[in-house]
């Protein structure tokens, strides 16, 4: 006689185990609720990261078998479809930490000006929450994650008080700064989650600079090593590797009731219950989750009667431009690799008086690869003309004095920026596919002009020299890897999919904490604000199962 | 993220967007650039360059031989060992070998050309003729607004190989730490920021 057991149901599923989910999963153990999350790839070996591998060093260690670890999902293993001549570049991590595992690390609040730009210019809606309701968790993740950063609070980045102290600026960037004052153009101390102290038990930064091939030191924030361990000590989280999940299920009531997944390797379909389900599978995977999870009570999606599931992708447009500064040519080569980015940010700033601007919302500027390259000669030096001894004279003598600036700017959320689902293309799983459509209008157009007049005047104000300069050339579509917008927070059901506590308006069991519940991108870097929401969203979940509300 | 975490794809695609709407290089120059830049940090294209029964895999032996006399005239040996001695051409074969098949192509069309160019200049192909030849040749060809342009793959082919030889020299032992003067350390207790006071004031 078979006997058959009821399935287990789980308290909590979480869905993604990167900032957003990572955290969730954290937060829920810590309240002594159990969890059990899904990632859809497999744990990182952190002792076999290639952070301290110089390139020519490679070759014994391919001889000896090993292999850099692989973080990056393939699209011949998960295609996504994207318009004929519209390409946007989608970059996924698979795996226990997710993007935190490369991310860049920087670490900028949302302000006030942020979260109601919408009141303001009356584009798409503003957040359902204030700064001051955030606050809060912003001081409670900088405290956990260990962010560097200045005293310099602004209207645009307030809130610095427990940020460690920030790496002095190098040779380029003094001179950025120096010309930058000069015009009257804000420069700070870059905020990023490099820690500069002993935090948590984890060494400081040792400033190798090579924070992109994952750091195996755990000396930036990545949730693989910050949340999941410690969530693990607690005894209530499981962790399922490798578990793809393709649909949630539904009850007759419309409810979640748990998930489909599929074994990454073997293609096995599966099922786990849940009462409640958390998800954290990244902007535009979650999106297609949720669309691809239809039912009779639910035909549009789950939870998307408002239809705005998918709609209003926002991003973010860039411009890169490299230049030399002739002062610092021929100077000595420097190690001044640092935290593995730039030391200084430059805040928005065209809303201040005295400002005009004939474009809605705002651009903020990064300076990427300023200093001596630590992986060969800065991609500039091709640029420079001739060859033989002058060139790789030249080359020297360049080498201490590169400098980039990089603005990132808000692209407004638009209706018909939108990830869809094509049920006849669908991937190994039989899931269909994620389609992205999105575009830029003549908001961003108007930005990028007066993106390019900012590099220009910082340029000639610094006294450097832009090399191949090539003014308003946007970087790809999708590069900037800040997707937000697809599943929006809001205050009213009818124009967002989820509430003020990012769980779902029609679907009350269902919580979505990644990127996708940003209403709109603003110019800054995400994660730091997925993480405050993502806590604060699992605290009120907490609260709601002690109150017997889920 | 930041551009340390940029794929090949990526920033191929980056380069391909910023190509179409400038007048710059060709897209297979483009495109093999940011494929060189790349490849630097890829384990087998390292393993190839430092293989001990290295043979080409897409040059023949003239190609290779021809390769070797360019890459070293782009940056020789000064007072620091030049492209040659750091196998430059190897690593050039590895980009050609992972390259798109049209890249590939084109490299290789450019790279006959130099030798019918010195054919019909010198009366010999390029690796037959001497060094005041071969300079004169890659002069004209790198002169900016160059007005022998006889044939623009030429100029695109000279742009292809010395991104690729800077690519593959400067992540050298030799290029980054013996000739750009990098220290190499890589665990350091504090940053090292600028201490000039007269690039603040």
């Amino acid at each position: 006689m078979q006997i058959i057991r009821p399935p287990e149901v789980h308290p909590v599923i979480v869905i993604g185990s990167g900032a957003s989910g990572g955290m969730a999963a954290w937060n829920l153990t810590q309240h002594g609720i159990n969890v059990l999350l899904l990632d859809a790839g497999d744990k990182f070996d952190r002792s076999k990261f290639w952070t301290h591998v110089q390139p020519w060093e490679a070759q014994e260690r391919v001889a000896r078998g090993e292999r850099p670890p692989q973080f990056f999902l393939d699209t011949k293993e998960q295609p996504y479809l994207t318009p004929e001549g519209r390409p946007f570049d989608l970059t996924r991590v698979w795996g226990h930490g997710g993007k935190t595992n490369v991310w860049g690390r920087v670490s900028l609040r949302y302000s006030e000006m942020d979260l109601k730009a919408a009141e303001r210019d009356g584009w798409e809606i503003p957040w359902p929450i204030s700064y001051a309701e955030l606050a809060p968790y912003y001081d409670r993740v900088e405290q956990l994650i260990g962010v560097c950063g200045g005293t310099d609070d602004s209207e645009v980045l307030p809130g610095s008080k427990f940020l460690q102290p920030p790496p002095a600026p190098r040779c380029g960037e003094r001179l950025l700064e120096k010309g930058m004052h000069k015009v009257g153009i804000p420069v700070v101390a870059g905020r990023r989650a490099n820690m500069t102290r002993r935090t948590r038990g984890f060494p400081a930064c040792h400033y190798c600079g090579n924070c992109g091939a994952g750091c195996d030191t755990a000396s930036f924030f990545c949730s693989a090593d910050h949340l999941l361990p410690e969530a693990m000590q607690t005894g209530r989280l499981e962790i399922r590797s490798n578990a793809v999940v393709g649909r949630i299920l539904t009850d007759e009531n419309g409810l979640a009731r748990g998930v489909q997944y599929f074994d990454r390797h073997t293609g096995a379909e599966r099922q786990a219950l849940a009462q409640v389900i958390v998800v954290g599978a990244s902007c535009v995977d979650s999106t297609r989750l949720l669309l691809n999870s239809k039912s009779e009570r639910h035909p549009n999606g789950l939870g998307n009667g408002s239809d705005v599931i998918g709609r209003y992708l926002c991003e973010q447009i860039r411009l890169n431009a490299t230049g030399f500064f002739p002062v610092l040519a021929g100077t000595a080569t420097r190690n001044d690799r640092g935290i593995g980015g730039e030391h200084i940010y430059m805040p928005r700033f065209n809303h201040r008086p005295g400002r005009k601007r004939d474009y809605l919302r705002g651009f903020g500027a990064q300076f990427w690869n300023t200093g001596a390259s630590t992986s060969g000669a800065h991609a500039g030096s091709e640029r420079i003309p001739g060859f033989g001894a002058a060139l790789k004279r030249e080359i020297k003598r360049r080498h201490p004095a590169w400098f980039e600036i990089h603005p990132f700017g808000e692209v407004l959320p638009y209706a018909h920026n939108r990830i869809t689902v094509d049920p006849a293309r669908v991937d190994k799983y039989g899931v269909p596919l994620a389609k992205i459509d999105y575009q830029i209008g003549d908001n961003e157009r108007k930005m990028t002009e007066h993106m390019a007049d900012t590099i220009e005047e910082i340029v000639q104000a610094a006294g450097g020299e832009l090399v191949n300069y090539r003014r308003g050339q946007l970087d790809a579509m999708g590069s900037a890897i800040h997707e937000h917008g697809t599943c929006r927070m809001g205050a009213e059901a009818k124009r967002s999919a989820l509430n003020r506590f990012n769980q779902m308006h029609e679907v009350k069991n269902v919580f979505v904490v990644d990127g996708s519940s940003f209403p709109n991108a603003a110019e800054k870097n995400p994660t730091l604000t997925i993480l405050a929401l993502s806590w604060r969203a699992s605290d009120y979940l907490a609260d709601e199962i002690k109150r017997g509300n889920l | 993220m930041d551009r340390l975490t940029v794929t090949r794809r990526q920033a191929l695609r980056t380069l391909g967007h910023a190509a179409a709407g400038a007048a710059a290089s060709s897209l297979w120059v483009e495109s093999l650039s940011a494929s060189s830049r790349q490849q630097v940090h890829a384990p087998e294209t390292r393993a190839a360059v430092a293989a001990t029964d290295w043979k080409p895999t897409v040059l023949t032996a003239h190609q290779n031989q021809t390769v070797v006399i360019l890459t070293e005239l782009i940056i020789p040996e000064t007072d620091t060992p030049g492209a040659k001695a750091t196998n430059v051409n190897r690593f050039i074969d590895r980009v050609l070998a992972v390259a798109k098949p049209g890249d590939r192509e084109a490299f290789l069309r450019g790279l006959a050309w130099i030798d019918q160019r010195s054919q019909v200049l010198f009366g010999a192909a390029f690796a037959g003729t001497d060094a005041a030849n071969q300079t004169t040749l890659l002069t004209r060809l790198s002169t900016e607004g160059n007005p022998d342009k006889e044939d623009p793959i030429g100029l695109d082919f000279f742009r292809a190989i010395k991104s690729m030889t800077i690519n593959g020299y400067y992540s050298t032992e030799i290029g980054l730490r013996r000739e750009l003067g990098d220290s190499g350390r890589l665990f350091q207790t504090v940053s090292q920021g600028c201490d000039h006071p007269e690039h603040s004031n």
